[in-house]
Formats: C-alpha cells, structure tokens, sequence
C-alpha cells in the first residue's frame, strides 16, 4: 500500500555491450542486480533496496531463424515481432498477442516471458506444447533445456543470462480458454499440439507456472484460486477446455 | 547520468538518475503531453513512440532510452492548425477530457506510418494499450479511420447528425420483425429521431467542436500537473495498513531528520475539525465523521501522516521511516453483518456528529412512503419478493487524483486541483484549515476525467495544511493504488424488492428495502441512498410505495458520488426483478413493463418524500416529457429483439455449449436536484463583437463548456468560435455547484440562457439607437450582427465599439443565475446481447444497444459520446469490473489488469440513438444525459443471460464463476 514505484529503489544502470561483460556483472558478491530485457515487469513491481539493472538490450539477439527443423528465436525478440513474424507458429504468434496490449508487447519479451513464468501466460503454455528449448548463456558455456525444466526450477537460470529459445514446427494445434473478458488474461487456458508422438496438452491458471499435463493429471491438479477463480472451478475449467482442445485436435492423445 | 535521446527529430542530452522512468524526465523537459495514469503503465495516458513503437513511458528506465528515438504529440504539432490525425480525433468528437488523446493520436501515427489502409481491427489493436474511460472507443476508433483516409488523400464528408424516420405512429404498436436490424449509417454520424415539436435552430442541435480540442489534441499543458512552480515540494501519504485500528503512537523524528523534509503532519499536530467531504450544498449533509487526520484508522487506505519534501522520493523515504503503533480492532466490511448489533463499533469517538445510530454502525436510516404499502400488497393478486446484492467498483478516472497548491503574492491560498465541485471545495476546506473562505481561491483547469470521484474535497486540505506549514508551493498526486482504495467508489448495497401485481398485470405496490456499505466515511450516504430510492421507485407507477434503507458503516474503502448515483444499483436490481415478474406471469417483459412506467402526465410521487431539495418541493412533479416508446422501438430493431423468440438463434446447432439471449432495461433518470443545484454565468462583449463566459460549471471531459457556449451563440446569433469560455476559478466565475447530479446542461444551460437573453436585450437596445429604430424588440441577432427589419445592421463589432467607446458607454454584459424547480427525467431504453458459454459460465457481450430521450440534444455529438461511454463504463460495472479484498480488507487487485476495464480490442458493437422530445422547461428543450447511460447495461446483461439460459442471477458483476455456479445449480 505504502510502496513507492518499483523503479524508484535503481541505484545503478548498466548496459553490457558483450555477452561476459553481462555475466561478470550478474557475478558480483553482495550486489543485487536484476537484469532487464523489455523491463515491463521489473519497471512495475517493487524491488529490493539498491537494485542494480543490467539491461540486456546491446547484447542478445532479436532473430528469428530456422535450425534444422526447428525455430530459433532471439531472447530480445519482442512480442510484437513474434506477432509480426510470418515464420512463427500461427498458434504462438497468437498467444504472443493475447499476452496483453500494444504497448506492453512493443516493449516485453519472449526471454523475460521466459525468465517471470507468469501462472497465466498463454505463450509460456504455447511455448511448452512446442516443446521449447532454452538456451542459457553462463560463465562456463551456454547450456540448453526444455522450457518445461526452467519453469520447474528457475534456479536453473541463476547467474545465467537467456540467449535464445528454440521450438519445433510442425503439428496441428488448437486452444480454449475462459476469461471474464475476450482480451483477458485467461482464467485457465489449454493449448493443445498434435506433436509426433501424441499430443501435447499445456494449461494456464492452474499451477505457480503454465505446466504440461494430461487428461488423467487434471483430476489431481492443486491450484490455489483467487478472486477470478476459485481452485474448484479452475480444476474443473480445465477438464472443459482440455476435453474441447483434444476434441478439436481429433481425440487423439 | 547522461542520456542522449532524439525527441521528436532532435538530438538531446539529458540528466537523469538510474531509477527515473523515461515518462519523468520527458515531462521535466517540458514535454506535458506524455501524463500519468498508473504505476504500472497500463493506462497509457504514458505512452510515447520509442523507434517508432508505442511503448508506456512510465515503466520504461529513461536509461533504457539512450540512445533511441522518442516521438510525442508535441512533434506532430504544427504552429499553427492541426495534423490530419489531430483533425479527425476533433471533427470526429473522439476527444472528451483529453487526457489520453495524445497517446491515441501517437497510437495512430505507428499505425498509418506503417499501414496507411488499416481495417477496424487493426485500429483497435493499435489502440489496445490506451485506456479509454470516457469515449467507449467509438469515436477515437473511426476518427483514425478517417484519419487515415484523409492522409490517403480521399475527401472525407463533414460529419452529420443521422436522421432517423420514428418507428412509432401514435396510437399504434409497431411490429419490427421485418425490419432491418442495423441501419446503413456512417459509424460517426450521431444518429437523433427527430420530433417536429422541436423548433429549428442554428448553433443547438448541431455537431459543434468542442471548445477545448485544439488544447487537448495537441497535448497543450492543460491539466493540473501542467505547471512548474518554483520551489515546490512534493506530499506522499502514509496510509493504513490496517482495516481497523487506533494509533497508538507516531514516532516522525527520523522522518523529521531526513535531509528535504519540511513538514510531517500527523494527528498530533493537525487541528481536529469534524466535517464531511462530499462536495454538496450548504449545509453539507450529516454525518460530519471526518477529521484531517484521526488518532484511529478504518480502512486500509485510510489516512495516517503526510509528508512534504523536496523531491518524490525523499518523500517517500520519509514516510517509510514513520513508525507508527497500532492497536488492531476487528473489522467488519459486510453491511449487513455491520448493523446486525454486535458487530465492531466503527465511530466510537465522542466527537462525532450526525449518524442515525453509531452504535450500531446505521450512519443514515431512510423511510418515505407514498399511499399504504401493506394495504396495497393485501390488495395483489400476486406478490413477488426478490434480494439482489451489487457489489463495490471505482470510478477509475484516467486523471488520479491531483491538488498543487501555493500562496499568492497576497499570501491567499490557491489550490489548483482535479475536482468537479470548485465552490463547494473552498467553502469546505477553509474552516478546516483554519482561513476565513476568502482567503481561498480554487482554480480547476482541465481535468481528466472524474465521473463523481472528484465531487469531494479529498485532498485539497492536505496539500493546503502543507502549504500553510511549509510557506512552500505543494504538489499531491494520488498514484494508482492510492485512487483505488484511498479516494472514493460506488456504494455496495444490498437490495429486496417487494412488488405487488394484479392479474392482468398491473402493479398497486412496490417496496425497496436497501442495506447499503458506505465503508467508514458517510461522505454521500445519505444522498446517494435517496436517489436510489428515488430512482428504483419512481419508473413505474404503482399507488403503494414504500422506501426503507439503513446505510452501513464498515471497514472497506470510502463509497462515494459515481456518475449514476445510486440509480445504477437500484435499476439493476428493479429491472431484474421486472423481468422475473412478467416472466412468472407469463406476460410480455416490454407490454408488462409498458403498462406499468411512467408517461407524460404522471406524477412522480416520490420525487416530493426523497428530493434533495424535498423541503423547497410544494408540489408534486409530473412527467412533461417521454420518448420512452419510440426508445424501445428504435433499440428493439437495432438489437434484433425479434430474435430472442427464435430457438435456433438462441441454440446455434455448430456451437452445442454455446445459448444466446437478448435482454432489456427501462432507464429513468433526473435533470439535476430541483430547488437546490445553482449554476450562475456571466457573459460579457468584447470590442470585436466576441464574447466572454465565464461560468462556474465543471467540464471535466463531458462538453460542458461546449454546449455552454452553443446555448449562448444560439441566443446571441454568433457561432460558437465567437463565446470564449473560462471555467473554473473561485475568483473569477459566478458560484456553480459543480458537475453533478445530471445538472449541467440544465441549470447551468438555463443561467447561460438567461445571461444571454439579456446581453441579448442590451445589444438590441444599442443596435436600435445606431440604427434609429424605435422597438428594439423588431432587432433580429444573426450572423454576427443586429438586423432591423428593414434589412439594415450593424456589426456586433460595432455594436461592441461604440458602447464600449463612442456613444453612452456602457460594458454590454450580464451575471444570471437559475435553479430548477423540476427535474425533469431522461428516459432510455437499453438492450444488450450476450453469449453464454453454459459449461463454463462465461459470458461474451456482443451488442450494446441505448436509445435515450434526452429531450433536444444541443450537441448531438457530444452527446453521442456521453451514451457510448456511458453504455461502455456500465459494461464494465455489469461484466467485470471488481474490487477484491482479502480477508483483512485489502484490495488484492489494485491495477489495471486485474481489476479490468475494457479494451479497445475487445469492444461490442455500440450504439447510441437519441430521441429528441421538446421539454420546454430545460434550455432549448434539453434534458440531462450524462449520467442516464450508466443505469440499464447490467440488468440488460443479466436479462440477456436469463433470455439465453432461463438462469436468473442477482449478483454482479457477471464473471464466469458466478455464472458457472449458478448454471450448476440450476
């Protein structure tokens, strides 16, 4: 109630023009610094006392490039241009819509999407049906993961910077959701992919991430509701909306 | 640190320190147009292009900056004139207060840059992170439309009131199954049904631009914030953490001791004056349960300390090392728990004046009956009872709160602030502050928006006690958490009908017993209440009525005025249960309500027992004038009414979940509180033959000054370019109560009429001596001079000249001032349509449909917007606006996004018709209409849902929870 703006506890700004000058900075004892790449969700919640900001705009990459099958999307790579890229998904540049106005998506990113796991971001979810790859750039050497580890244990990220993100292409795809509004954040949404081996079901709104699941994981789901649902209603949203995505992508499971 | 920018095509360097927000230090070099909204720069009242791209300056590092390309409005600016993009926002009436049109005309220009061809869609999404409280979107939306194919180089017609044929022929029912459903118009034409009892006109009843648009399409610094004082010291407020507690101590000593601290003021050092802070008339309504500051606190959010520093942050820092120790008390925020008798006792202060019974937290008790309630229940045939609950939502003005105050070179206080209630604020801080009223001068210069959260004295005592304190000039800005909880929102209530009906479905009593939650402040909760009891048993006719209504206290953030009043409450649960009752009798839900509402003729019976101003009503008023029934038909063929009766359209055969319905709502509102609500107006000529209004009335977005101005031109034979108006400035204008209660148009038109008419009579008289005429009466006013019926005239410039300096000189001007006997109401009829997804209770609005009689619109187009914005802020009351609260009492979605107001892309189609009818005791034949549009969306919805599902729900707002329980129990 009584805090100030999030921004107002900066003390100090960086903007590393090389990839180690970035994680020498990120490694200092005793600092707390706190990267930013678009800042939209650093730039408007508080922060700790003496925050330093690395913004990572000079150094990680806005392409989007095809690799070997799959796609590579630069960490910097904002929303909007995920939305604007003919060569991303129609699903996920959809979803990279859906995650919120104009304004927030000419600024945010799909590597700071990443980083904040948002319980409700669609594209979290689109990401993980696309069976998404992260690769984090570290002192000793980049390393790659399914999105799905990162968003299991974000410590993974600690003292690492994301480079870029990769998804598959490919496979028929669908999505339900309930909002209280069209352009809402999603009470719970499912997005679904027909991946090689079956299909992919991903749900919002029902855990501390977006998270994989399946018709039998639903049952069991826990999540914790709020104003806009209640846990027995999110469970039971989700058992709705997965049955219509499996419904639109065939019944096959 | 350095930063180097180009700002609208120039390389700049600046200074900034690494926490200041790019939206800070634009503003600090001058750039006025780039305004806050909210911390969390969802508004986009923010928004700037960065490369190109609209971003929100407010949660962007000035840092992150560097280097890059910034464009604001003021680089579109021509000299002299306006950018074609800034022409269509003012041709199209997209412009109410202004505050956000330089962020949506900056939304336009990286649209058209990129695509100069772009489809609705488009638009919209362009507009998407610009929050609009004022317009519902329309006007803006088409107005970039039309921009963009003026930028094309296509001709764009003048834009054109609608003439619409009337559908209803006396004594006729009209059948509209045949008919076309939307009409072929263009989108920004308002659309007005004619009526031949209308007189014509030459400046009313036409589409004029708004007075102000130049200022605000060019993002001029125009609003409180838009001035730099020298010296001036920033105020941030400690607030409560706590529902309900006492102080037990405040240590400000490190406070004190920060280096920049000039004041820390507390209850331990503030007089303690009682007063009530709703901006009314002398004597303000009891109780008077206020202090500056209290040594108890009884919401989260209520006031404890504020500080006064150099800089924003030291203030904040300042009040963080406030230590304060609370004594906790529980805390009760249901309103019917909190009168039940054993709840907490929310004003236990022996100082405390006026509640009905503190004890047990009844703040006010309101009775009023009309013939014999329990006779006339006896006598029904069938009687149907019915609890609704409307919950608690804010008023959300883009604008937060905003006062700088400072003292003049005579050391008066002057305080420049967003309010919609000038006179009314300096009547009420002075003594608060310890000043005779005239050493008090209030200034309100444009204001962004304000919808009855601003007709308070809210914080113009704090920044005055700081000024006084400090010699300083004080600047207090509330961000957007503080206006959620710490200013002012609609009264929840708690509402039973009782209705009595004959067979053939007449009504013979009505009963309305309200329990309504003014949180612990009952600023308005005597008038409010009234008006809802006014409102929920003044649109049928029924020879019973009964009004009975306890008004909480509780431990929940402060309700207050909210553009509707009471109404919206009321007419939510009235039209709800009207539906049910023809429903259950198997009566037509438009014949049944027909039978029953209010014609011409009728008397509104209740109007004399629940009037503000009932002690100056020896009468009892009748309706004077009704479109009502060409309202509905014209809403039953926009809406499709017919398809409500269809199974397949309610049932669509591809989309099993799916049921779709189509509801309606009667609206009835008032024009202004008779016998009480003055507007006075002053109006003199210049040498040019032009003319000043100065005029104590409140535009804060709505058009006031407008059509002020129109009604003026009109009586004078000038256009409106030729009334220069000036509002509102304690100093300078005639005394107004301000922008509320529906009264602008009608008393504050009426003084400008009447200060007109004689500035009328002055001119003729002088015109009749240069002309040699000997009845000035025989003068006609036209095309800026005075006619003699021989055809020869004279120039109002000349007229001017010579009074002023050749011959008997003489200022031609008058002062006027009026107050209504009547309140003569506003009717409308509201449709809405609506999906219901029936496994998952959410519910999709399509179509949103308002018909209003507002007797004879003087500027249809404003007008039009009123309506469209209106229907679009009730959406948001009906659908999905919501304040929650843990179980403490703390708001858990103070912001935006979670609170949620609609957005540009995800609008329904809106329409808005006005049906003109001739009432002959408002200026040129006007009625009011601002507030009339915010009464009928939620019931409209909520019978919509029961057309779709036969689900009847009594609860708002409409989130898909609440509606997937009750299709579970169903």
């Amino acid at each position: 109630m009584n805090a100030g703006y999030g921004m107002r506890t900066i003390t100090r700004y960086h903007r590393p023009t090389t990839l180690d000058e970035a994680l020498d900075l990120m490694a200092r004892d005793g600092v707390n610094s706190v990267v930013v790449a678009g800042g939209t969700v650093v730039n408007s919640s508080p922060q700790p006392p003496d925050t330093e900001v690395i913004d990572l705009q000079a150094i990680c990459s806005r392409a989007i490039e095809r690799d070997n099958g799959r796609l590579a999307i630069g960490a910097m790579t904002r929303l909007q241009g995920l939305v604007e890229s003919p060569a991303v998904p129609s699903l996920l540049r959809e979803l990279a819509y859906r995650e919120g106005p104009n304004t927030l998506r000419n600024a945010a990113t799909i590597g700071g999407t990443v980083a904040t796991g948002d319980p409700d971001s669609e594209l979290l979810a689109g990401l993980l049906v696309y069976e998404a790859q992260v690769r984090i750039e570290h002192p000793g050497g980049p390393s790659t993961l399914p999105v799905v580890d990162l968003l299991a244990d974000p410590r993974v990220l600690a003292g690492g910077i994301i480079g870029s993100i990769s998804v598959a292409t490919g496979g028929a795809t669908a999505s339900a959701r309930t909002g209280r509004t069209p352009a809402d954040v999603s009470i719970v949404a499912a997005i679904g992919r027909a991946a090689s081996d079956g299909v992919l079901l991903a749900l919002t709104g029902v855990a501390a991430t977006p998270i994989l699941a399946t018709r039998e994981t639903i049952a069991s789901l826990d999540p914790s509701g709020d104003f806009r649902g209640s846990a027995e209603y999110r469970i039971d949203l989700a058992g709705t909306l997965a049955d219509r995505v499996f419904g639109q992508l065939g019944g096959v499971q | 640190m350095k930063i180097d920018l180009r700002v609208n095509g120039i390389d700049r360097s600046f200074e900034t320190a690494p926490h200041e927000s790019l939206r800070a230090v634009l503003r600090r070099e001058g750039f006025f147009s780039v305004r806050f909204g909210a911390e969390t720069g969802e508004t986009g009242a923010d928004a700037v292009l960065l490369d190109g791209r609209l971003v929100s300056s407010e949660i962007m590092l000035a840092a992150q900056a560097d280097g890059h390309s910034i464009e604001t409005v003021e680089g579109l600016n021509p000299a002299r004139g306006l950018h074609p993009i800034q022409e269509a926002f003012v041709a199209s009436g997209a412009i109410q207060s202004g505050y956000s049109t330089p962020a949506m005309i900056l939304a336009a220009k990286e649209l058209l840059d990129r695509n100069p061809d772009p489809t609705e869609f488009e638009v919209r999404d362009a507009l998407s992170g610009v929050l609009d409280r004022e317009t519902g979107y329309l006007r803006p939306v088409h107005a970039i439309l039309r921009a963009a194919a003026m930028l094309r180089g296509e001709a764009v017609a003048p834009i054109e009131p609608a003439l619409i044929e009337p559908l209803v022929e006396p004594d006729q029912s009209p059948d509209f199954g045949a008919v076309d459903r939307w009409l072929d118009l263009p989108p920004l034409a308002p659309k007005v049904i004619p009526s031949p009892d209308v007189p014509e006109t030459q400046v009313v009843g036409k589409p004029e631009r708004k007075v102000d648009a130049i200022k605000l399409a060019k993002g001029h610094p125009a609003f409180v914030d838009d001035i730099e004082l020298r010296g001036m010291l920033y105020a941030k407020m400690l607030y409560s953490p706590h529902a309900h507690a006492r102080i037990v101590s405040i240590d400000d000593s490190r406070a004190r001791a920060l280096p920049g601290v000039h004041a820390v003021l507390h209850h331990e050092n503030v007089a303690r004056v009682r007063y009530a802070s709703g901006g009314q008339s002398y004597p303000n309504p009891l109780p008077y349960d206020q202090v500056s500051f209290d040594n108890k606190v009884r919401h989260v959010g209520d006031r404890v300390a504020v500080v006064a520093a150099e800089s924003i942050e030291i203030a904040e820092e300042a009040v963080s090392l406030i230590e304060v120790e609370y004594e906790v008390l529980p805390a009760v925020f249901d309103e019917n728990e909190a009168i039940a008798g054993d709840a907490p006792i929310i004003h236990d202060e022996p100082d405390m004046e006026g509640a009905h019974d503190a004890a047990r937290n009844i703040v006010q008790h309101i009775e009023a009956e009309v013939g014999d309630i329990e006779a006339g229940l006896a006598e029904a045939d069938h009687v149907f009872e019915r609890t609704f609950r409307v919950h608690q939502v804010q008023q959300a003005p883009i604008e937060p709160h905003i006062a700088i105050s400072w003292l003049d070179s005579d050391e008066r206080l002057v305080i420049r602030t967003s309010t919609q209630v000038p006179f009314h604020v300096r009547r009420m801080v002075a003594p608060l502050l310890g000043l005779p009223v005239r050493q008090v001068r209030i200034i309100k210069p444009r204001i962004g928006g304000g919808f009855g959260v601003k007709q308070e004295m809210l914080i113009e005592d704090i920044v005055g006690h700081l000024t006084l304190a400090t010699g300083r000039p004080v600047r207090l800005e509330l961000n957007r958490q503080e206006e959620f909880v710490s200013s002012r929102t609609r009264h929840p209530q708690t509402i039973t009908f009782t209705t009595g009906v004959k067979s053939d479905g007449t009504l013979v009593a009505q009963k309305m017993r309200t329990v309504a939650n003014t949180g612990p402040y009952g600023t308005h909760a005597l008038t409010v209440q009234m008006v809802s009891g006014l409102r929920g048993l003044s649109s049928y006719n029924s020879p019973n009525k009964k009004f009975d209504c306890d008004v909480a206290y509780t431990n929940v953030p402060v309700a207050g005025a909210y553009r509707g009043y009471g109404a919206p409450q009321a007419l939510f649960a009235l039209e709800s249960h009207m539906e049910d009752i023809a429903t259950a009798l198997g009566l037509d839900v438009l014949d049944f309500r027909r039978r029953n509402w209010t014609k011409v003729g009728d008397p509104l019976d209740m109007a004399a027992e629940l009037g503000e101003g009932a002690a100056e009503m020896k009468f009892i008023p009748v309706v004077t004038s009704s479109g009502m029934d060409e309202c509905v038909a014209q809403g039953q063929r926009a809406v499709g009414w017919h398809r409500r009766y269809d199974p397949d359209w309610v049932s669509p055969s591809d989309r099993p979940h799916i049921r779709r319905g189509l509801g309606f709502a009667m609206c009835m509102h008032g024009s202004a509180i008779s016998g009480l609500d003055m507007g006075g107006a002053s109006l003199k000529i210049n040498d040019d033959g032009s003319f000043n209004l100065l005029i104590g009335a409140t535009d804060l977005g709505t058009g006031a000054d407008t059509i002020l101005a129109q009604i003026a031109a009109e009586v004078l034979g000038v256009p409106t370019e030729e009334i220069i108006v000036y509002a509102a400035d304690t100093d300078m204008t005639p005394f107004d109560v301000g922008a509320y209660a529906s009264s602008t148009t009608y008393v504050s038109g009426m003084a400008v009429k009447k200060a007109a008419d004689d500035v009328h009579r002055q001119i003729v008289t002088r015109a009749a001596l240069m002309l040699d005429v000997d009845s000035p009466g025989e003068i006609v006013l036209r095309d800026r001079a005075a006619f003699a019926t021989d055809g020869r005239s004279v120039t109002l410039a000349e007229v001017a000249l010579h009074s002023l300096h050749q011959d008997d000189q003489h200022q031609i001007m008058s002062t006027a001032s009026y107050v209504a006997p009547d309140s003569p109401p506003p009717y409308a009829a509201q449709f809405a349509e609506v999906e219901v997804d029936v496994e998952t209770g959410q519910v999709t609005v399509y179509s949103l449909v308002m018909a209003v009689d507002c007797g004879v619109p003087i500027n249809p187009m404003t007008s039009a917007g009123q309506v469209e914005g209106g229907m679009v802020q009730a959406l948001g009351y009906g659908h999905c606006e919501e304040m929650a609260f843990d179980e403490n009492g703390r708001m858990v979605n103070a912001r935006f996004g979670p609170y949620k107001l609609y957005r540009s892309d995800e609008m329904p189609r809106i329409e808005a018709y006005m049906v003109q009818t001739m009432e002959k005791s408002g200026p040129f034949g006007a009625k009011a209409i601002a507030e009339i549009p915010k009464d009928g969306v939620a019931p409209a919805i909520r019978n919509a849902i029961f057309n779709a599902t036969t689900v009847a729900i009594d609860n708002i707002p409409f989130t898909p929870e609440r509606v997937w329980r009750a299709l579970q129990d169903r």
